[in-house]
């Protein structure tokens, strides 16, 4: 099978995928309600998409496409509440964060439909412990071989997305002392990381071609990168964020990226390096490890400094760019997770003060439903 | 000195009691039997060896003092109700209407079929009411101790749950109403006919709502320290039964209100181990191997057209009911069928008020009360299998046993 075209898009467009965790408002585990949410929203006319995943007791919002960050914080509110609602409707609530804190991998049941199904059957546990919450950001690109540009240039700073959506301290019951334990999650996959360093879309093609040959893949689909061109959009689309505790901080790293994607695009304008990855899985470690705190290491300067401190810098550097997209305030809530932190020191004060898994789950769901 | 200072006398006389140990043992041998084998749940043996071996069946156990076993089956059932209740979320029936709407429907047309089909079969209009008012509740007990044991969860055990609960309350009000009226027939003036339920409904909410503040108190006071808490809280229910025992009040009524009230109160969630610690769970067991000593099937011999007709009739009300609100409150056919047939077990609260009925009014124990008794052993026994296979149907138990 070839490689679908890359499709035309709005150059530097935005959409956000994220996936949701559905809760028994009886002891706030996981439950496996997603059909009966989707069956619920049905009725209900709504933008965007609400869509099944691997469990039944995740679900995924998306919205369509946008281009600044007050359409789409406003679509992603609209598509919480109508989650919110059915799951009010049906005993069910809704939250964000990128792990569940103590559900049970074993206790979780595949979505009934065939991907899943062949996902669960070739992954074995591994899909079902693959219900971890994460959060997906489209950016329009002009053509291909500008998103694989573009998909190369991000790639420095994925520490920085991670870092600031990190939330997923919590996992089987335990604090693992990581800001994005998630990750951990789906670096177990044999075709997770880094996409190849391709720069011409020809190149790419060729290289799909031999990987479809080999039989190991069909579609993008079964690449687990951390950023990957999705061709029949016109996008490419960074993987590596928890979803946030709020849909406000989800549309603000939404910007983030979209303002951070203009700069490369407009100002930066140097080519992307092999070399530039030497350091990645160190700079990436670091950010899931420790978050704001973690060593960021430059891959051309070598300098070392912390992610905080080349975030500060690159929210400099791109306030021109903020400006112009309409994103200022989403920049002022990236100043404010720099300053207050991320979700993940949220769900750890929380913890400290209610000694509780369930009731930190409790306060999570109540902060991503909104009173 | 003689042999008979130190060699125990024969025959030997052997307590009740000495009984009543043994048939817990085998009793629960039998229920792991059940399980391993058959995949059938615990209780099942429970009361089925009850049965068995009781009086009604062998006969292998004598009758056991009533007073003792008493305050067992009280204690227990209080532990259920108290537990069904605090696992019940009543803001739920706000977000969502059609489940009080159904569980409403599900109650009158319960009520409406038995009590017509009792007055086709000529059975005086008040004795028909007093029957169908016990025929609405579901019990508490069964669905409680299956739910725990198939670790299920979901739309159907949520809903299950709950509708237990609010028919368990309906059960006991339209139970006092049937039986202030039979009052009135057997000649007491009106004022008592009427002040009674009030009485007992206003006190028995009163002292639920003191139970649920006091409980809360204590358990914001004592924190996560479960044994501590679970002597406590036992406690606090044998007080709260025999309270509303002495104030002639309900204690199926106290408890469950009481448990509704502390969660409805509570601002964080709380799981509770399963019958508040293994102490609670001891407890259950004795309670259902007494409910099968209890069980009397001679209205077999009464009426067995009449048992099977008023097993088979509450079960299509509760099953049409759930099915026909089922769209509006958001769940489908095949969940709709699982909880319609899970809401069909009977055990510990109609019981007591049969037993209650009966003592106030000795024909009814002898007449009407035993068609009732032979339909309460029928779905004891077959009542917990069926709530067992529609969560399965449902969807709501784990992937795999383990």
């Amino acid at each position: 099978m070839s490689l679908m075209p890359f499709a035309p898009s709005r150059p530097l467009s935005i959409g956000v995928e994220l996936e949701l965790q559905l809760l028994s408002c009886n002891d706030y585990n996981l439950s496996s309600s997603a059909p009966d949410i989707l069956r619920r929203v049905e009725k209900r006319a709504h933008p965007g998409e609400i869509k099944p995943e691997m469990t039944r007791s995740m679900i995924e919002i998306n919205t369509s496409v946008k281009q600044e960050y007050s359409g789409l914080v406003e679509e992603l509110r609209a598509l919480r509440d109508v989650v919110r609602d059915a799951g009010r409707f049906l005993n069910v609530a809704v939250a964000g964060g990128g792990t569940h804190p103590f559900q049970h991998w074993s206790e979780q049941k595949i979505f009934d439909a065939p991907r899943f199904h062949h996902l669960s059957e070739l992954y074995g546990y591994l899909a079902k412990q693959f219900t971890i919450f994460g959060q997906h950001v489209h950016i329009g690109c002009p053509g291909p071989d500008e998103a694989l540009h573009l998909m190369h240039m991000l790639s420095r700073y994925v520490p920085h997305f991670i870092a600031l959506s990190a939330s997923s301290p919590f996992v089987q019951g335990h604090d693992t002392g990581f800001a994005s334990a998630r990750l951990n999650s789906v670096f177990s996959f044999p075709l997770s990381g880094r996409a190849p360093f391709v720069l011409c879309w020809d190149d790419f093609e060729r290289f799909f071609g031999k990987m479809t040959g080999t039989g190991v893949v069909e579609t993008m689909k079964d690449f687990y990168w951390d950023i990957r061109p999705k061709p029949e959009f016109g996008t490419i689309e960074v993987r590596v964020c928890d979803t946030p505790l709020t849909v406000e901080i989800a549309a603000s790293i939404a910007c983030y990226i979209q303002a951070m994607s203009r700069y490369i695009m407009v100002e930066q304008r140097v080519a992307p390096e092999e070399d530039d990855y030497l350091v990645y899985t160190f700079n990436r470690f670091q950010a899931c490890r420790f978050g704001l705190e973690g060593v960021f290491i430059d891959p051309r300067t070598h300098e070392q400094r912390s992610i905080r401190e080349d975030i500060t810098d690159m929210l400099g550097r791109i306030a021109d760019h903020a400006r112009e997209l309409h994103a200022v305030e989403a920049m002022e809530r990236i100043r404010d997770i720099l300053i207050a932190g991320n979700g993940t020191s949220w769900l750890r004060q929380a913890y400290a003060r209610e000694h509780n898994l369930a009731d930190v789950m409790q306060l999570q769901a109540e902060l991503w439903m909104g009173k | 000195m003689t042999w008979s200072a130190y060699l125990p006398v024969w025959p030997l006389e052997i307590s009740p009691a000495l009984w009543l140990a043994l048939t817990l043992v085998v009793a629960v041998l039998v229920g792991e039997v059940l399980v391993r084998q058959l995949r059938l749940p615990r209780i099942v043996g429970y009361i089925g060896i009850g049965v068995l071996l009781g009086p009604g069946g062998l006969g292998l156990i004598p009758q056991l003092p009533a007073t003792e076993w008493r305050l067992v089956v009280d204690l227990a059932l209080g532990i259920l109700l108290f537990e069904l209740g605090s696992k019940v979320n009543l803001r739920w029936l706000k977000a969502n209407p059609w489940i009080a709407g159904t569980s409403l429907l599900e109650t009158v047309a319960t009520f409406v079929v038995v009590f017509l089909l009792l007055t086709w079969f000529d059975v005086a209009a008040v004795t028909a009411a007093v029957v169908a008012a016990i025929a609405i509740a579901t019990s508490p007990a069964i669905v409680v101790r299956t739910v725990t044991e198939s670790r299920a969860q979901g739309q159907v055990t949520d809903r299950l749950l709950l509708m237990t609960a609010l028919n368990c309350i309906y059960a006991v009000i339209f139970h006092k109403l049937a039986m202030a009226a039979m009052h009135g027939q057997t000649g007491v003036s009106f004022i008592h006919t009427a002040l009674q339920p009030i009485y007992l409904l206003g006190g028995s909410a009163l002292l639920a709502w003191l139970f649920g503040i006091t409980f809360e108190r204590i358990h914001h006071y004592l924190g996560h320290h479960e044994e501590t808490f679970s002597f406590v809280l036992f406690g606090m229910i044998a007080f709260a039964t025999i309270m509303a025992s002495t104030l002639k009040l309900s204690p199926v009524l106290v408890l469950l209100v009481a448990g509704l009230v502390t969660r409805y109160q509570r601002k964080r969630t709380r799981t509770f181990p399963p019958h508040f610690g293994s102490a609670g769970a001891v407890l259950v067991v004795l309670m259902f191997i007494a409910n099968g000593l209890a069980g009397d099937l001679n209205g077999l011999r009464y009426s067995l057209l009449l048992v099977l007709l008023v097993i088979a009739v509450r079960t299509i009300a509760k099953l049409l009911s759930v099915l026909a609100l089922a769209h509006y409150s958001g769940i489908g056919v095949r969940q709709a069928m699982a909880l319609g047939l899970a809401l069909v077990p009977m055990s510990s609260v109609a019981l007591l008020l049969t037993l209650d009925t009966a003592a106030t009014f000795p024909d009814f124990g002898s007449g009407l009360g035993l068609v009732l008794m032979s339909c309460i052993v029928i779905l004891e026994l077959v009542g917990p299998i069926v709530v067992q296979k529609a969560l399965q149907i449902a969807g709501e138990t784990p992937d795999k046993k383990t």
